[in-house]
């Protein structure tokens, strides 16, 4: 019987050509024209190009996804870490109800991104039914911009994006520590190595290729996604939480420039592509 | 420490975390319940003196409401089931036969992902504008289809690599073909595969925002994702506590369905994470 293994991946071929190469191969010819969303191109060049990544308000942009995709993947792995860790512990001494943690933490994942923006923006809203702040205003202490002071709007985005993205870090790490043999924890008792020293020696270098791997993906993600961000702050107070995901979403269907869109989704694809190259580097090396 | 005060240390920060994460749900319900009054008295009032389902009441009897509740599930169940059917083939052939270029076509359908939706949704729009689907939903359940293609080939495959191989042979031996025997001994095996790889499509797609965002305009097609962020645009300060109950209208199907399904779930999410 011979097998026409093509035949089969087909259909695939097929649907991921019809929505992603052929698109993406479109988004190269596009950055070259001048075509906006309501006229096709005219004339090509390389003027979007200069034109686009010469714009006044373009490295703001930039350092504005350095910090929210810095900042987010750094808190994103600590939670997910410390999570991790606390249910894998709860795991070995046979520790009743930890699964709620866990329960309560994925639960947060399945939460749309909009609507975590809009949740967050009820929590931190500086209205007087804002959780944080009436909180913080019942115990005596002073209230916070949250949203409307640059800095803290920053942060704010930082927290919403924590709070419904730890879960995907905490199952690779929970994961990736279930898989290191309790052998090596019992010889580091023997030889009498602490919690911070089996930590430090053992599970850290052990789960080095996880925590790798894993910024690799929740980099790529947040840089991909802005929903939460729309939905909370939308992008501002003014550009503060601008990032370049939310800016090319602006450029092309608010402003219709499909052209410089196109320019600057080519660089988020760049980066993406480089991040991957590391990831794929990164497991050929494990194998 | 002694492993007994390090127990109670654990149980400790599984409890404060847990509040942590369970907070903002927990003011969505509480400002859910509240006559519009008590919205303004904040944390103080975190427990509504007398708790009322009539926010709730006044979304789910909106029609428009309830259209866009069922346009998410069509377009979410449409889009998973779409993306299982067409994963099915690929991943079978990936997981049963050997040929040239198997293992960089399998990475490449990974790394799909890693492309934002955002960047071939420029395009699209103007394809799916000429030939006359934009708002449409089969242009969103196509893309749905796309975007949740490749994650559908990787947990079906893992499924398919669970089912011993003999079960099939005896099956070739009687003289069936490839795909009767996907059909009709293969499927029916990876039944539990099937459902969480269509589940976990159908959760992604019910979170989707910017496709149906950009492609559909008619407030009669929109699902409940993109009806939220526009009731909230549209709402102000003294509406909060209708935001709030259909924030958790949006959020309580993906929530129940992820909480009874969540053992098969973590399964497939903790495969495919493992094997990278």
């Amino acid at each position: 019987m011979a097998d026409r293994p093509y035949l089969w991946l087909l259909p695939v071929a097929l649907l991921l050509g019809a929505f992603y190469v052929v698109p993406v191969a479109d988004v190269v010819r596009l950055s070259f024209s001048d075509a906006t969303l309501l006229r096709p191109a005219d004339s090509f060049g390389l003027q979007s190009w200069s034109v686009t990544l010469g714009a006044d308000g373009l490295g703001g942009i930039l350092w504005n996804t350095a910090e929210f995709t810095l900042l987010s993947v750094l808190g994103l792995q600590l939670a997910g870490l410390g999570v991790a860790l606390l249910l894998a512990r709860g795991d070995r001494r046979g520790l009743r109800g930890m699964t709620v943690l866990r329960t309560v933490v994925l639960a947060a994942w399945v939460i749309p991104g909009i609507a975590n923006g809009l949740i967050w923006q009820m929590l931190f809203s500086e209205a007087p039914f804002g959780a944080v702040n009436s909180t913080l205003a019942l115990m005596g202490l002073p209230r916070v911009a949250w949203l409307s002071d640059p800095g803290n709007a920053m942060l704010s985005a930082v927290i919403a994006n924590i709070w419904q993205g730890t879960a995907f870090s905490m199952i690779v790490f929970y994961a990736a520590r279930s898989a290191i043999g309790p052998r090596l924890y019992e010889a580091a008792e023997v030889d009498g190595a602490g919690a911070g020293a089996q930590f430090l020696y053992i599970t850290l270098p052990q789960m080095k290729g996880a925590i790798l791997v894993n910024s690799v993906i929740v980099t790529i993600q947040t840089l991909n996604t802005f929903d939460s961000i729309l939905a909370l702050t939308g992008g501002g107070p003014g550009r503060a939480t601008e990032v370049l995901s939310l800016h090319i979403f602006n450029l092309v269907f608010t402003n219709f420039d499909l052209a410089g869109g196109s320019v600057l989704a080519l660089v988020l694809v760049a980066i993406s592509t480089v991040l991957t190259l590391i990831y794929i580097a990164v497991l050929a090396a494990r194998r | 420490m002694s492993p007994r005060a390090a127990d109670i240390a654990t149980y400790v920060a599984a409890i404060l975390l847990a509040a942590l994460f369970l907070a903002p749900l927990t003011w969505l319900v509480s400002l859910a319940l509240r006559m519009p009054q008590e919205v303004y008295l904040g944390a103080a009032r975190f427990v509504p003196e007398s708790p009322t389902l009539d926010n709730f009441v006044q979304i789910l009897t909106d029609r428009a409401f309830g259209s866009y509740l069922w346009n998410a599930v069509k377009l979410c169940a449409l889009g998973a089931f779409g993306a299982v059917v067409v994963a099915t083939p690929a991943a079978y052939a990936f997981s049963r036969m050997r040929f040239r270029g198997r293992l960089p076509l399998m990475l490449a359908i990974l790394l799909v992902q890693m492309i934002s939706p955002l960047v071939v949704l420029i395009p699209l729009y103007r394809y799916m504008d000429r030939i006359g689907l934009l708002d449409t939903h089969l242009s969103v359940i196509g893309v749905y289809m796309a975007l949740g293609v490749p994650l559908a080939v990787w947990l079906l495959k893992a499924a398919f690599d669970t089912i011993p191989p003999s079960l099939e042979e005896a099956a070739a031996i009687d003289g069936c073909s490839r795909p009767e025997i996907l059909l009709r001994i293969t499927l029916p095996l990876a039944a539990p595969g099937l459902a969480s790889a269509f589940i976990l499509n159908m959760i992604m797609g019910w979170s989707q925002f910017l496709v149906p965002f950009i492609l559909l305009t008619g407030d009669g097609k929109l699902p409940i994702s993109v009806a939220i962020f526009n009731f909230a645009g549209s709402t102000s300060a003294s509406t909060t506590q209708l935001l709030a109950a259909a924030c958790l209208v949006a959020v309580v199907p993906a929530l129940a369905c992820f909480v009874a399904l969540q053992r098969m779930i973590v399964r497939a999410i903790t495969a495919g994470a493992v094997k990278g």
